[in-house]
């Protein structure tokens, strides 16, 4: 019978080519019509350690990677511990026996991957390679198949194609075709990561410049960006520090370019002085706020929402902050350009808060680029005797014009008049308040015309969520059969209370990454709904869908 | 003091501030740029920092940013790259660009970007009430160090050169005209312009006998570092003028070459087309 549901997992040491074997482990499944999640676990150094990649596949959307494998490639003896307990019922483990001398592994096929490496130069970073020949030979690929695969995804292809056909070789006899997979005649999308999604969702959005410092697990943005500044035409700076880059961004946006800036936890807190100076100069700036284990320093190369609180509160004193999270890659694609937009309309800053899963996953999206939206702020068209960057309007928002200009136009971070000069007049502090609470009042209205939260599911229990964790909670009602409704609120800050009226009588299960549940007291806070059932989780992980079911049939 | 480079802004410096100095001087700058080099005062923008010398900005009637208490160098360099061809100065205290966002300066310097940096340097930190900073001597008695600073000062004028700044300059509030010529040469240097202007705090640290009776004019530049390095280190006589300028690649260039952002901007078809085609290819 056809395999509907397939998951491979290839293990090593970082360095051994672990993270491109998954992404070409992608790449092959897409191109049978099938649907891929990749999730990369790694940790945070560059060489020996433990990395694994997971590929889950299958002919429906599937929204996350399952840890239960039906093939595991583990290139070292440290991946074999590791993932010896991961295999279906009929899963196969091809181990590398070099590294298991006189083993006897159940369910296991043993290659001499480290022997047969070692005739290559650069033998170390050719074992993912190896992983691939595994996996190809066990979904019943051909060795032409294989070939062109490697030709067209890596370089070196020519040792790399050599190693690869006796690696082929030696499984074969044991392993070859002994999974079939269901095939789809599905148009084949494109598999993108979720920093490759914000990143393009924003470019397509108007970003004109991008300034980041680097930091796990949000320099993806920047090393994505940066590799295609000249593609899109953007600037990319990184500066010497996040404090440099968010005042560069907000100088920069005070000239007219679209900004935007990213970091992970400890980094945008560097930035909340800025995040304050944009919300009093009425610049705006867009901050992709990547999420990890903390508090401090954390565990930088895993994965966590203990960072919505501070999202949500970001800079000192009163001012209308936007803050959205994307559920998947297709939505963190739109919500970047929409939210550039966002904050461009309302002169604020705005985040977007996502997870390392997100941000380092990879799955198939079927984005139309039309759809998105296109930043475009209120500009001066004239008719005032002199320029006032901070003329005092009905809804708050003083229309924009940028140096250099015949008129003067002065930007400030100390409250000021409608000119834009320090005052510390009462009635002019008061006025300057109330044309920014004003915004804020314009913002929710905004909002109450956007979709700002993903309902998914007609009947059934609620399940309250966010983010990535979205995708897990989605992933695990259908493999765990549960019928239910899934409720998302895209935006945060301001939080879409109207939204939420529907579901004021129930009690839902809350689901998110965190130990403190700042999710549900959030949704306490702002709604008065309380959960029954709180699920939580907080060791770096993402959730697996089977295990997430499971907790969830407990609570129903 | 009511000319069209002056806002009606109430002016809350302490008579006889050596902000006032500085402020005329610029004013001529400006003027002199406009009328012998013909660059406008609309394509001039300032940014200024946090203290007694960021009031400036809010004297000034030109375009700008008035940033944070040690960022404006940065919100500055932001300035120029989205727009290179505009001139643009930022104003800082000592406090503010010795201490709180030196590395703002430093990284500056190193990169050589186009700008100038006009420090007003009193020697304290003077709108916090007269607590001392990188600049003041050891011994400064001020707030916060009742018995008198244990630490030796920064040789702001040295760190500059050895950070790489492309022109590096010294003024005195005292001397206008000198002070002008300056801030134009400044102005007009194509690389990272750094100028530490000495400048008596009337209130916290009034330092116009001794600059009085020291500063003394330079005849020309240092030809090369080492030399103005000793420049910097004289303290008999406390030279004014440029003590050093070279040429040297700029930031901007290097890293955008001679695209524009501002002007020269990818169309939103443009942007689509480049993802659409990384998309079919993802
Ligand atoms: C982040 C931050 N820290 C502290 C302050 C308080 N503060 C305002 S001005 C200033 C010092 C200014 O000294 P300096 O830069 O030398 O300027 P001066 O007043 O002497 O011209 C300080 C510490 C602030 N505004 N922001
Ligand atoms: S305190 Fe010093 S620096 Fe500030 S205005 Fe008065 S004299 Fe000038
Ligand atoms: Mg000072």
């Amino acid at each position: 019978m056809e395999k509907e549901l397939f998951t491979f997992i290839a293990g090593g040491t970082a360095g051994a080519g672990i993270r491109k074997a998954g992404a070409v482990a992608g790449y092959i499944f897409t191109q049978m019509g099938r649907r891929v999640f990749e999730m990369e676990d790694y940790q945070s150094l560059i060489k020996g350690g433990h990395n694994f990649a997971v590929v889950s596949s299958a002919t429906y959307p599937i929204q996350s990677h399952y840890m239960k494998a039906d093939l595991v490639v583990a290139t070292d003896k440290r991946s074999y511990d590791m993932h010896k307990d991961h295999l279906t019922s009929g899963g196969i483990m091809v181990y590398n026996s070099d590294a298991m001398k006189d083993q006897q592994i159940p369910n296991g096929v043993g290659v001499a991957f480290t022997t047969i490496s070692r005739k290559y130069t650069n033998s170390e970073l050719r074992l993912g390679v190896g992983a691939i020949a595994a996996l190809a030979a066990a979904i019943g690929m051909s060795k032409d198949e294989l070939t062109e695969v490697i030709k067209s995804q890596y370089r070196d292809a020519e040792n790399n194609v050599n190693f690869a056909m006796e690696i082929y070789d030696a499984v074969a006899p044991q392993l070859y075709a002994k999974f079939a997979l269901k095939k789809s005649d599905a148009k084949h999308l494109p598999m993108i990561s979720g920093s490759e999604a914000i990143s393009m969702g924003a470019v397509a959005g108007g970003l004109d410049f991008f300034f980041a410092y680097p930091m796990t697990p949000a320099s993806p943005l920047l090393h994505y960006l940066a590799g295609h500044a000249k593609d899109f035409n953007i600037g990319v700076m990184h500066p010497e520090s996040e404090i440099a880059a968010i005042n560069m961004a907000i100088g920069a946006a005070s000239m007219g370019l679209k900004t935007m800036v990213s970091s992970s936890g400890g980094g945008m807190a560097l930035m909340e002085e800025a995040f304050s100076l944009s919300g009093m100069a009425e610049v705006p700036v867009l901050a992709i706020l990547g999420s990890r284990p903390g508090p401090s320093t954390g565990v930088p190369t895993y994965t966590e929402q203990g960072d919505l609180r501070f999202a949500l509160n970001q800079g000192h004193g009163e001012f209308p902050r936007i803050v959205a999270s994307p559920y998947s890659m297709e939505e963190a694609f739109y919500l970047a350009a929409e939210m550039l937009n966002m904050v461009q309309q309302f002169q604020t800053v705005g985040t977007l808060l996502t997870e390392k899963h997100l941000i380092e996953s990879r799955m198939n999206v079927d984005i139309d680029v039309e759809k998105t939206q296109w930043a475009q702020p209120v500009m001066y068209t004239g008719g005032d005797e002199k320029y006032l960057r901070y003329k005092l309007t009905e809804d708050g928002i003083s229309p924009l014009m940028f140096p250099p200009s015949e008129q003067v136009v002065k930007f400030t971070s100390y409250e000021h008049d409608e000119y834009g000069l320090s005052t510390e007049s009462p009635e002019m502090i008061a006025k300057m308040h109330e044309k920014r609470a004003r915004k804020e009042e314009a913002l929710i209205e905004k909002l109450k015309q956007m979709h700002t939260v993903n309902v998914f599911g007609e009947t059934g229990p609620l399940i309250f969520t966010y983010g990535s964790t979205t995708m897990s909670v989605l992933e695990a009602l259908r493999c765990g059969n549960i019928q239910a409704r899934v409720v998302q609120p895209i935006y945060l800050e301001p939080f879409p209370v109207w939204e939420f009226e529907q579901f004021k009588e129930e009690s839902p299960i809350v689901v998110e990454q965190s130990v403190m549940g700042t999710f549900e007291t959030l949704i306490k806070d702002k709604t008065n709904i309380k959960a029954k059932a709180s699920i939580r989780k907080y060791d770096g992980r993402p959730f697996d869908p089977e295990e997430l079911a499971q907790s969830i049939k407990e609570v129903l | 003091m009511a000319d069209d480079l002056t806002t009606y802004e109430e002016n809350t410096w302490c008579p006889g501030c050596g902000n006032f100095g500085i402020f005329n001087a610029f004013k001529n700058a400006v003027k002199r740029l406009e009328m012998e080099d013909g660059i406008s005062r609309q394509n001039i923008l300032i940014t200024a920092g946090i203290g007694c010398h960021a009031k400036i900005f809010d004297y000034l009637d030109l375009s700008g940013f008035y940033s944070l208490h040690g960022r404006e160098i940065a919100t500055a360099q932001g300035m120029k790259l989205a727009n290179p061809q505009a001139t643009i100065v930022a104003f800082a205290g000592d406090g503010d660009a010795f201490g709180e966002g030196i590395e703002h300066l430093i990284f500056a310097a190193k990169r050589n970007a186009d700008m100038t940096v006009i420090i007003h340097d009193n020697g304290v930190y003077g709108l916090t009430t007269g607590q001392f900073t990188p600049t003041s001597p050891e011994g400064f008695k001020g707030p916060s160090t009742p018995f008198g600073s244990p630490e030796e000062p920064i040789n702001p004028l040295k760190l500059m050169l050895v950070t790489g700044a492309t022109f590096v300059a010294r003024g005195f509030s005292g001397r206008l005209k000198e002070l002008t010529d300056v801030f134009v040469q400044a102005m007009k240097h194509k690389g990272f312009s750094f100028v530490d202007v000495l400048q008596p705090c009337v209130s916290f640290n009034d330092t116009y006998k001794l600059y009085n009776s020291k500063v003394e004019l330079l005849s020309q530049p240092a030809a090369n570092v080492d030399e103005a390095m000793r420049l910097t280190e004289q303290t008999e006589k406390l030279p004014i003028g440029v003590f050093y300028q070279a040429e040297a690649p700029v930031y901007h260039e290097n890293l955008l070459g001679n695209w524009n952002p501002t002007v020269q901007r990818a169309t939103r078809q443009q942007r689509l087309q480049s993802i659409k085609s990384l998309l079919e290819k993802a």
